[in-house]
């Protein structure tokens, strides 16, 4: 039996994965979600198609601000730019595989300009920087008519996968996953490499960075590029996904939810996003599930219960906040470093 | 016994005759039920629309079931919250036509209907209808299912507009108007059949102000209103607010404007808004109001309310809307089991453009036409101090 997880090297505890045992939990993991469509119900992969979109701007997010401390409100707002990017590229015969790298570097384009900012503020002054660029994109949806569709919004074509239509939740589902996965593994590697090293940097200390000989201007206009190129990707899956959006979608509240995703979640890791992204979405869906079920038998109590859902999800959030402020993946490392030492006590 | 050849041949017939008035789809034979879903905006900033739209759907079906259902099947409904965010909602939707198997869904408005119009077609089982009155909903290519339970937001400006182009006609003035709407989908086409009606008719617009929803500079867009004094002004895409304080400061920069809207946003909630500060607000309503007593199906709502909510002090647009919307799923419902035929989409459509001429208890003025997925009439009523009621100031007009 294995007792805690022992280091030798740097080298060692730079890996992916700490043991041969997690590496293969996760790769079981990985293979029972990819066959969820076979077994789990259409409400079921639905959800999960869901939840895959959001885990992929989450986890831009967590690059952005959780690893290079850059407060970014306007996640939501890259995610429009690579729905609306998707929605001419399909217009135009792009194949989805292509259209979506396309739509991520569009959206990674426009966070260049938007990230810019950060060389000369930082903290909440960026934040509110990033707020502007919000309420200048969403001006843009709203008004540029002939090519957002105003509020009416667009229709985006049924993406095509070698003839195959990618219609319905059962067919999205491996595109969005296939996605998840690809940029879930490229967000851990950047953690762990020269880039993802200079992004802690300049969060913890930006000044004692650039002595470092980190270049500033360069490493936070890099993350704020990749955080834009997820929100990209995932907008463009958005369209795809739903097939006609309209800009009410991408709205200031969408980015409070991926920041209170990765906070809930935790900073900077990859596991934060997925755990922040499933708590944000399933947390709420169950509570309404309970209240409609309660509702159902009680049904005087329907106005009453429903109310109530989002205000046990709102306590439930700040009880994270207090007692674990490092978010859902520090529980879970205690809970895995419970097991590995188990009979002793961490 | 023998027979000849005509013998057998009428025996033939009339087996076969009775054979065919026999066979009934499985549907009405087995007297099975027929399923209303509904995503109802029940928490969340339009949950005033939503629990009203929720009692309303219930309440006609819990009616409807007591008076027989439609032709003897009963109407199941399930009524889930959509928080009018279209995630939840197409979650929603989704688990609905997997658990329920509904064969129609009612929709909390256009964004919802635009991001399951795939799924639900993709069923070729299930008929939508809403909240929305976008005409952008009325494209036979990618909506054929849905329908809308009134005019368009187009529509009710051109009754709007026609009103007062017959009010100048009569008068020999021509009245300035000016326009403020919201940046929305409500406001923002609206705003452009307000302005091409006016076109047609001669009625100059002077000031033509867009504005968000919610949290509007109202101080700048009044000295707007002020350079251009306008004789009537406009709001269109606002439920309540800014409405009120917008005309208490237009009056202060002596602006004597009227004050008109259309559907939404001449409910009660507005009308009794102004109404405190002593203004009359005129507008156009596709249904009567719930306090009107010529409709037999207007006083059977206030009936049944009574008896099973009697807290509640008044019936909204939206509940009327949601009722109305009740009764079109079931007439169609009704017409395909009446012509012995499945409810699949191709055969709801059909019956739904079949309807015209349809009495809906007087809940729009004139008989219903549903042929082109939509109710084209509406009415123009004006406040009453007296009465602090909404009172037609026209006959129903269809456009």
């Amino acid at each position: 039996m294995r007792t805690g997880v022992f280091f030798e090297n740097y080298g060692a505890e730079e890996q992916l994965w700490d043991s041969q045992t997690a590496k293969t939990m996760m790769a079981v993991f990985v293979v029972a979600l990819y066959l969820l469509p076979l077994w789990g119900s259409d409400y079921m992969v639905a959800m999960a198609c869901i939840v895959g979109i959001h885990l992929i701007a989450v986890m831009g997010l967590n690059i952005t601000t959780g690893s290079a401390g850059l407060i970014s409100l306007s996640q939501a707002a890259f995610m429009g730019v690579g729905c609306y990017a998707v929605s001419w590229f399909a217009r135009w015969g792009i194949p989805f595989w292509l259209a979506l790298p396309m739509a991520g570097l569009l959206a990674a384009l426009i966070g260049m300009v938007v990230g810019l900012p950060s060389l000369r503020v930082k903290g909440m002054y960026f934040a509110i920087a990033t707020l502007a660029a919000h309420f200048v994109l969403s001006f843009l949806f709203r008004e540029w008519t002939p090519v957002t569709g105003g509020p009416g919004g667009v229709n985006i074509p049924a993406a095509n996968f070698f003839g195959i239509e990618l219609v319905g939740d059962h067919r999205m589902f491996y595109p969005i996953y296939i996605c998840v996965l690809l940029l879930g593994l490229a967000a851990a590697n950047i953690t762990r490499s020269y880039v993802g090293r200079a992004f802690i940097a300049v969060r913890d200390r930006d000044i004692s960075a650039e002595i470092l000989g980190v270049n500033l201007l360069r490493y936070k206009v890099l993350a704020f590029m990749l955080g834009s190129f997820y929100a990209g990707v995932a907008g463009g899956l958005l369209g795809y996904f739903y097939g006609a959006i309209t800009a009410e979608y991408f709205t200031f509240g969408l980015s409070v939810f991926y920041v209170a995703a990765i906070i809930v979640g935790g900073l900077g890791r990859v596991l934060g996003s997925v755990l922040g992204a499933v708590f944000m979405t399933f947390v709420p869906e169950s509570l309404r599930l309970m209240s409609s079920a309660l509702s159902g038998s009680i049904p005087s109590l329907a106005n009453l219960l429903l109310p109530m859902g989002q205000v046990v999800f709102g306590i439930l959030i700040i009880i994270f906040l207090i007692f674990e402020p490092r978010g859902l993946a520090q529980m879970w490392a205690r809970v895995r470093r419970a097991f590995h030492l188990w009979p002793f006590r961490t | 016994m023998t027979r000849n050849r005509r013998q057998v041949l009428k025996t033939a017939g009339a087996t076969a005759l009775l054979g065919a008035s026999a066979w009934r789809p499985a549907f009405a034979k087995d007297k099975a039920d027929i399923v209303i879903g509904a995503a109802h905006p029940m928490t969340g900033f339009m949950s005033f629309a939503g629990v009203a739209s929720n009692y309303a759907m219930g309440d006609y079906i819990n009616w409807r079931n007591q008076s027989g259902g439609v032709l003897g099947h009963k109407i199941r409904y399930v009524g889930e919250d959509s928080a009018y965010k279209v995630d939840q909602g197409v979650a929603v939707v989704k688990k609905m036509i997997a658990s329920e198997k509904p064969s129609f869904i009612f929709l909390d408005g256009s964004p919802l209907s635009k991001a399951v119009a795939r799924d639900v077609l993709a069923t070729g089982t299930v008929m939508t209808g809403g909240f929305s009155s976008s005409e952008a909903l009325l494209d036979q290519t990618l909506y054929p299912h849905h329908f809308l339970s009134g005019p368009t937001f187009g529509a009710t400006c051109q009754i709007l507009m026609e009103y007062i182009g017959r009010i100048a006609k009569a008068s020999g003035n021509v009245p300035k108007i000016a326009l403020v709407t919201s940046d929305q989908e409500w406001g923002t086409e609206s705003n452009f059949h307000l302005k091409a009606r006016a076109e047609k008719l001669g009625l100059p617009i002077v000031q033509d102000i867009v504005t968000k929803p919610t949290g509007v500079d109202v101080t700048s867009e009044v000295a707007k209103l002020r350079r251009s004094k306008p004789d009537i002004v406009i709001f269109q895409g606002y439920i309540m607010n800014p409405v009120p304080e917008f005309v208490r400061q237009m009056r202060e920069a002596g602006i004597n404007a009227q004050v008109m809207s259309t559907t939404y946003g001449v409910d009660r909630i507005m009308y009794d808004a102004l109404a405190k500060n002593g203004e009359r607000l005129t507008g156009v309503m596709p249904y009567r109001y719930g306090y009107d007593t010529d409709s037999k199906m207007m006083t059977t709502m206030r009936e049944y309310v009574a008896k099973v909510r009697p807290q509640q002090e008044s019936i909204s647009l939206f509940y009327i809307h949601a009722w109305l919307t009740g009764m079109i799923f079931c007439e169609v419902a009704e017409r395909c089991i009446k012509a012995n035929k499945n409810l699949t989409l191709p055969n709801m459509k059909a019956a739904l453009e079949s309807i015209k001429d349809w009495d809906t208890g007087g809940l729009t003025g004139l008989l219903a036409d549903l042929s082109t997925h939509q109710i084209k009439s509406g009415r123009v009523y004006s406040y009453d101090p007296a009465s602090k009621r909404m009172e037609p100031a026209s006959g129903w007009i269809r456009v």
